[in-house]
């Protein structure tokens, strides 16, 4: 697993660049839904979904409403870094990765869109106050990633990167105290 | 101490960084630079889904209906395609609809 700076000159935004794929995980996200026809086979195979979760029948509407949401995505993604607030910007996954910040699952999204809520994510594990590794993102449509095989997919790969950075001692807390202890 | 921390974390990305830079900067800015002519093509381009959507078409029936590729369609889908004002008069006439509004009253 490979990573890389979003950001030349910025230390706080990373995203994971797999060796089997032509471009990083952030990079891809922003690729796919701002390709019109990604969406309409996205929105086609999740038609049941968006009706019953968002009341929205139309494709065209589905298709904009990404459009319009990943332009406000992108701009926030432009303007936390530069600001050091990405902690702004993102928020722990699940209630676990609220009370245990260490390596957790975060989300980031549009939290102002009209209409209705947003549907698109950005996830990444935070391993320091403002310093983040974008992992993938999604179309979320149901309650929870566990509903759909896409959301699952992304939740495996919020763990797989946390497993490793432990594993690699990134980050953990007895590597902390140690640390601590010796000032 | 955080700092520390944070340096090791950014020192362990560093020593893992991919020889790939990122090109999110790269779209972004070319995005950017085109946004004036994209909203158009993105406004053909779900006007054209919703009317395969509403005749219930898939894409081989919209090139068939167009006399275009399959391939033609994929772009004109994607949003990202910069059409002449002929090739969007040619859909508008074949499919009897209006695909974009360029200068809204």
């Amino acid at each position: 697993m490979k990573f890389v700076r979003i950001i030349e000159g910025y230390d706080h935004l990373w995203a994971v660049k797999e060796t089997d794929k032509a471009t990083d995980e952030l990079t891809q996200l922003f690729r796919d839904w701002t390709n019109g026809e990604y969406l309409f086979d996205f929105f086609m195979e999740n038609m049941e979904d968006l009706k019953e979760y968002f009341h929205i029948e139309r494709i065209d509407e589905a298709v904009n409403d990404t459009f319009e949401d990943a332009d406000v995505l992108q701009e926030l993604v432009l303007e936390f870094p530069y600001t050091e607030n990405l902690d702004e910007l993102f928020t722990p996954l699940a209630m676990s990765d609220t009370v245990n910040r260490e390596l957790s699952r975060e989300k980031a999204r549009n939290w102002e869109r009209n209409r209705h809520a947003s549907w698109l994510r950005i996830y990444a594990i935070r391993l320091e106050p403002n310093v983040y590794v974008v992992t993938g993102g999604a179309i979320k449509l149901t309650p929870t990633m566990q509903d759909r095989e896409h959301t699952m997919i992304q939740l495996e790969k919020l763990n797989r990167l946390k497993n490793y950075l432990k594993a690699n001692g990134v980050f953990d807390r007895d590597s902390f105290v140690e640390l601590t202890n010796e000032d | 101490m955080k700092i520390n921390m944070a340096s090791k974390a950014i020192d362990f990305l560093e020593s893992h960084k991919s020889e790939t830079p990122s090109q999110f900067m790269e779209d972004v800015k070319w995005r950017k630079e085109n946004e004036s002519w994209l909203r158009w093509s993105r406004q053909l381009a779900t006007t054209l889904m919703g009317y395969m959507q509403e005749h219930k078409m898939k894409r081989a029936d919209l090139a068939h209906k167009l006399n275009v590729s399959p391939q033609y369609v994929s772009r004109l889908l994607s949003g990202t395609e910069n059409l002449s004002f002929k090739s969007i008069a040619n859909i508008e006439e074949k499919l009897g609809i209006s695909c974009i509004t360029i200068c809204p009253a």
